[in-house]
């Protein structure tokens, strides 16, 4: 929209490297922009990313991609039933020539983390991520080491009915941001794929556009987008219309209340805002809440999943309006 | 144990419409402790395994331990039991309370044995509600006995019943009705998946919510409309079911009048201990006459009652003189008198205007009414409590020898109306009036003999103690030869009927006692007195009850009613018909009598036609209605205007604002958090050209979701109306205008908001049909917005009170420690 604002420095630089990140993932994953923009959002809200999806749809390509393109430590651990918790967090080992124990980082020690199908580890592989995720930190034989800054999980996972995999536990759910699908590709996408892919990988030929400073600065810009009260109001009306839905058994928590207003900052930033309008969270609810939400009985005997409740749930919860009294949330029950 | 409570409820509301008959609250706790008594009655024996048909009989049993427990408790064996003493102590209170509702009229004061009876009769409804609510399980059947006591002030007042009570009463039976419905539910015993998550703020839904909600809805929504239909509707019968809107009997704007039952109130009003002033009043001849209020016309067996007086707009008497009085015919002399007449401030809700009869103007503030019949003045919206009025009376002198020279037939009108008598009148009855009048040759003579049958032959005695005024009550009082002006007045005209003279009931004031130079008149100078129709002298006044010390003590028989052998001088025995009595039973009779005969300029006057103003004719009230009809269906457009209106004013401001900087000085104290009036300008602008969009959408019908975001609404309608880029970027900018005074930290620039608007609007209708146009001008749909707030709030509020809750459901409380967890389980039956 040709909407004209008074955008920041910080905005405009914020922007133009947001917008070279983003070619250059596109330039390896055909037709996805909304994918790419969301996977963006996420980087930039300091949240984490699950991708769920079929296999050979591009996740880990997306993954990888992202992690390519900015000039940082990228780990990647495909995720296996005899996967075992020290092999992501690191193990202590006795050196012998020092005479002592030491510590031997794992693959969480990078700002990029790529868990490949990680619903196929074990539960209490995928438990070890948790503490990572939520504390940026780990903690081995008593010791706490920091994560780097920025920290981002990207997490791939094939649907829950496919064979071999564990569904992943609710509270580790909850600390992702967001989830995305792939989708599969248009068919002109897919011919374009067939044409680059056909000779080499185009993601051996995909440079750093941006250095982790250079990220660092951007997650700052995100955390000064202004968050008004009635917007505040609105995505706590937008979550408390999932506790109350009657065709949801469990509701989004306060921390994807979180989740969603940081989010909704990045996507903010994102377009050269200062400011969270109603419309990021509109767009962010879906991917941001429905992944936290387990639906009733009835809604599953009616094949209705989270996302459509959501969906319609975002229909239905009144915009803030210019009266700030009529900001009661009543409307929310409705 | 709710079906039961909802009927104690149910009774108790409409017990509630009774308190117009009482003075006093002391009945209707007593009655409320009658159905708390059968009420716990009920609960015990439905809850436990008693047999069905024990209900009944057990309530009635404690009902009356509780009557005697209250209103007998000495009597009772350890204030419990009811012994023979408590038992009989019981019924003569009861025989009393009986005597002391015929003795009393309403509003009745609360003694025990009247509060007695009422306990009892509610306690009595409560019961039989119960057997059918409870026991047989019609709940809609119940409504019969709930009627019943609900038509009770009904019938006893003709005041309309209040619609504060109405509400209550019906509400009553909507949960009596509502809580049969639950138990109904509750035994189809169906499974129910009940969903309970206990998360913070948690609400738990089934299939039954909605349901029992519904049926709320719809008793409320029937509940008012029948409030709101009968006030809206205009009104052509008299008798309107609530005191208020335009059928009202007495609050302003009302047409039509409330009859009370005067001859009710004539005993109460004669056994007052206190004797009150309720007039004064002087005349020009300084001679009492009756003062008469009501005239009854109907004698139905019952008792004697008035039908509806017709007050047209023509006949008001501030406009026109009085209507002439019946039957009176040119060549009787006729005297001039002018009364002034004083009601204190003390009278309440006296709608009929004491006057002497015949009146022939009167000179009184307010909307009164003349009845053109028997010439009662009354008023629907003011009342006489506080007004002085003066009245110019004719009053009719008739001579002994023109009376007895009359032609005797009547006017068929009249003698249709004023000779009907019930078919089960007593044969006694008309014997003895025959009897009495047997040696007579014209209906004056027998009137004349029949009065002074009662005034002395017939050896009456004046008693209070007797009531009633229907056919059993004349037998006895024929009988015994004992009553008080009420039997006396009505078994009089009921017997003139019998011989065939055109009778009727005054009811009003005898004069009065001279005191300081006024006659005063009195609470227990309230009187009736029979009113006998002769063609050629019209309507003149009797009175067949005894007067002086021990009757009626300023009772005055009129001298043309005298017996010849008793007044002598038939020629100065003038006097006024019924009311305008010149009565001369004292000794100054004559001497008043010789005084007021002469001067009778105005004869033809007083009898001739009377010019009446017709008031406006029927084809112009015909416009005129359409006018107001027209002008209340433009409401909603000049409405619309007018807020139009504000809204351009607030952008004429803005934009003056901006062309100052306004803008600048606005982020400034924005920043500041401080509300500056630049800044608070632009706001209400930039608020108001949003309200205009969305009202304009409204008015077109092209819509708008809550949940639709100013952006979003913005894209939708340039794709939906294919706006052109001046408009798409006029729209673009209200939206983001309003975007970021919503949202941003800083308002931002704002363009000329008026000029975006104009090209907005007039994109979009541009894009509708014409009919929709000229629909959102003259019946603009976003000014019916509001209203329809206002009842969904008022819908919320209903949803409110269904989900309060005095105690907290137990199954609703969540066991410690156990949080986010949600389950499900299968319920049978009803949760509730």
């Amino acid at each position: 929209m040709g909407i004209t604002h008074d955008v920041g420095q910080e905005l405009d630089g914020l922007v133009a490297t947001a917008h070279r990140i983003r070619e250059a993932i596109e330039s390896v994953i055909e037709g996805k922009s909304d994918v790419v923009r969301l996977t963006l959002t996420v980087l930039l809200a300091e949240g984490h990313l699950l991708i769920e999806d079929v296999p050979g749809v591009g996740k880990t390509m997306l993954a990888k991609a992202l992690a390519r393109s900015i000039d940082c430590p990228v780990r990647r651990v495909q995720f296996t039933p005899d996967l075992l918790p020290s092999d992501i967090t690191g193990v202590s080992a006795f050196n012998q020539q020092s005479r002592e124990f030491e510590f031997k980082p794992g693959p969480v020690f990078a700002n990029i983390v790529v868990g490949d199908e990680i619903n196929r580890a074990s539960p209490k592989t995928q438990s070890a991520l948790l503490e990572c995720m939520e504390e940026h930190q780990v903690t081995v034989d008593g010791t706490t080491y920091r994560l780097e800054t920025p920290f981002m999980v990207i997490a791939t996972q094939n649907p829950i009915e496919m064979e071999g995999t564990y569904p992943l536990p609710e509270a580790q759910r909850d600390r992702f941001t967001a989830r995305i699908a792939m989708g599969y590709p248009e068919p002109a996408a897919e011919l374009e794929m067939l044409d680059v892919h056909g000779a080499s990988s185009p993601l051996d030929k995909l440079e750093p556009v941006a250095t982790t400073a250079e990220v660092k600065a951007l997650i700052d810009a995100v955390r000064a987008v202004y968050v008004s009260q009635p917007i505040k109001k609105y995505a706590i009306d937008l979550v408390t219309s999932t506790r109350q839905s009657p065709d949801l058994r469990l509701g989004a928590s306060p921390r994807a209340t979180l989740h969603l207003v940081r989010a909704a900052r990045a996507q903010a930033a994102l377009a050269g805002r200062d400011y969270v309008i109603p419309d990021d969270l509109q767009e962010l609810a879906v991917p941001v809440l429905a992944h936290r939400l387990l639906p009733s009985l009835e809604a599953q005997g009616q094949r209705r999943r989270p996302e459509h409740v959501m969906a319609e749930l975002v229909r239905r919860v009144p915009v803030p309006d210019s009266r700030e009294r009529g900001f009661d949330g009543a409307g929310s029950e409705r | 144990m709710r079906l039961p409570i909802a009927a104690g409820l149910a009774t108790a509301a409409a017990s509630i419409t009774l308190y117009p008959l009482f003075r006093g609250g002391t009945w209707f706790w007593t009655g409320m402790g009658a159905i708390i008594v059968v009420v716990v009655a009920s609960v015990l024996t439905t809850r436990n395994t008693m047999p069905r048909w024990l209900g009944p009989p057990a309530e009635l049993f404690v009902l009356w331990v509780y009557l005697t427990m209250v209103f007998v408790l000495d009597d009772n064996w350890a204030w419990i039991l009811p012994t023979k003493d408590s038992v009989v102590s019981l019924a003569r209170l009861l025989g009393e309370g009986f005597d002391d509702i015929q003795r009393y009229a309403a509003p009745v004061p609360a003694n025990p044995s009247i509060s007695l009876l009422t306990a009892g009769g509610i306690g009595l409804i409560a019961v039989l509600v119960d057997l059918l609510a409870v026991r047989l399980r019609r709940a809609a059947l119940a409504g019969l006995p709930l009627l019943a006591l609900f038509t009770v002030p009904a019938a006893v007042l003709s005041d309309p019943i209040s619609w504060p009570a109405f509400i209550i009463g019906a509400l009553g039976y909507v949960g009596l009705l509502t809580a049969d419905g639950r138990e109904r539910l509750s035994h189809w015993g169906r499974a129910v998946l009940v969903r309970r998550s206990r998360g913070a703020g948690a609400r738990i839904q089934t299939d039954t919510a909605p349901l029992s909600l519904a049926g709320k809805r719809i008793g409320f929504a029937a509940i008012a409309l029948a409030i709101a239909l009968p006030a809206l509707l205009p009104t052509l019968e008299p008798s309107p079911l609530f005191g208020f809107g335009v059928g009202s009997g007495t609050g302003r704007g009302g047409n039509t009048i409330t009859i009370p039952n005067p001859i009710a109130s004539l005993r109460g009003q004669l056994n007052q201990p206190q004797n009150a002033t309720v007039l004064t009043y002087t005349n020009n001849d300084n001679v009492p006459r009756y003062l008469r209020m009501y005239s009854l016309d109907t004698f139905d067996g019952e008792q004697w009652t008035m039908s509806q007086p017709k007050g047209r707009p023509e006949d008001r008497v501030s406009e026109a003189p009085m209507p002439p009085p019946p039957g009176l015919s040119l060549d009787v002399p006729v005297k001039n008198v002018a009364t002034q007449i004083r009601v204190s401030d003390d009278v309440e809700g006296l709608s009929f205007l004491p006057l002497p009869y015949p009146s022939a103007s009167v000179r009184v503030e307010g909307d009164w009414r003349a009845d053109e019949s028997t010439l009662m003045v009354f008023s629907t919206r003011d009342t006489a409590g506080g007004q002085s009025y003066s009245i110019a009376g004719r009053e009719p002198q008739p001579t002994t020898d023109d009376l007895r020279t009359l032609p005797g037939t009547p006017d068929v009108e009249i003698a249709t109306r004023y000779l009907a008598l019930p078919p089960d009148l007593p044969p006694q009855i008309r014997g003895m009036a025959a009897r009495l009048v047997k040696d007579t040759d014209t209906p004056y003579e027998a009137a004349v003999k029949l009065q002074s049958w009662f005034t002395s032959g017939g050896g009456f005695v004046y008693s209070l103690r007797t009531q009633g005024n229907g056919n059993e009550a004349l037998l006895d009082f024929l009988n015994n030869r004992a009553g008080y002006c009420e039997q006396f007045a009505a078994a009089m005209a009921v017997m003139a009927r019998v011989l065939g003279i055109p009778a009727r009931v005054g009811i009003g004031y005898t004069g009065g006692s001279f005191i300081d130079g006024s006659w005063q008149v009195r609470t227990h100078d309230l009187h009736a007195w029979p009113e006998l129709y002769f063609e050629g002298a019209g309507w003149l006044r009797f009175e067949p009850t005894p007067a002086g010390g021990l009757g009626q003590a300023t009772a005055r028989i009129p001298d043309y009613s005298r017996p010849p052998v008793t007044t002598g001088t038939p020629g100065d025995t003038p006097t006024a018909g019924p009311t305008g009595g010149t009565d001369a039973n004292d000794p100054a009779g004559g001497l008043a009598g010789a005084r007021r005969d002469p001067r009778d300029p105005d004869t033809g006057l007083a009898a001739g036609p009377v010019i009446v103003d017709t008031g406006v004719p029927v084809p112009a009230k015909i416009g005129l209605g359409f006018v107001a009809l027209l002008l209340v269906g433009l409401l909603p457009a000049a409405w619309r205007a007018l807020v139009r209106y504000r809204r351009r004013r607030a952008w004429a401001q803005a934009d003056g604002a901006a062309g100052e900087g306004g803008a600048a000085a606005a982020r400034e104290g924005r920043l500041r958090g401080q509300a500056r009036a630049p800044e608070t300008v632009l706001g209400h602008a930039v608020h108001a050209s949003w309200q205009e969009l969305i009202d304009t959408l409204y008015d077109l019908r092209l819509g708008h979701e809550a949940s639709e975001t100013p952006r979003a609404l913005a894209r939708r309608l340039v794709e939906q109306c294919e706006l052109d880029g001046a408009s798409a970027s006029s729209i673009t900018r209200i939206a983001s205008a309003e975007e970021r005074m919503r949202y941003a930290r800083t308002p931002g620039r704002v363009g000329s908001l008026s000029e975006d608007m104009r090209t907005v609007r007039d994109a979009l209708r541009a894009r509708v049909p014409r009919s929709r146009r000229l629909r959102a001008t003259l019946l603009p749909p976003s000014t019916l917005r509001r209203l329809r707030g206002v009842g969904e709030k008022m819908l919320d509020g209903f949803d409110r009170l269904e989900t309060l809750r005095l105690w907290p459901r137990r199954r609703d409380l969540p066991p410690p420690g156990r949080e986010q967890a949600a389950e499900e389980r299968p319920l049978a039956g009803s949760r509730r």
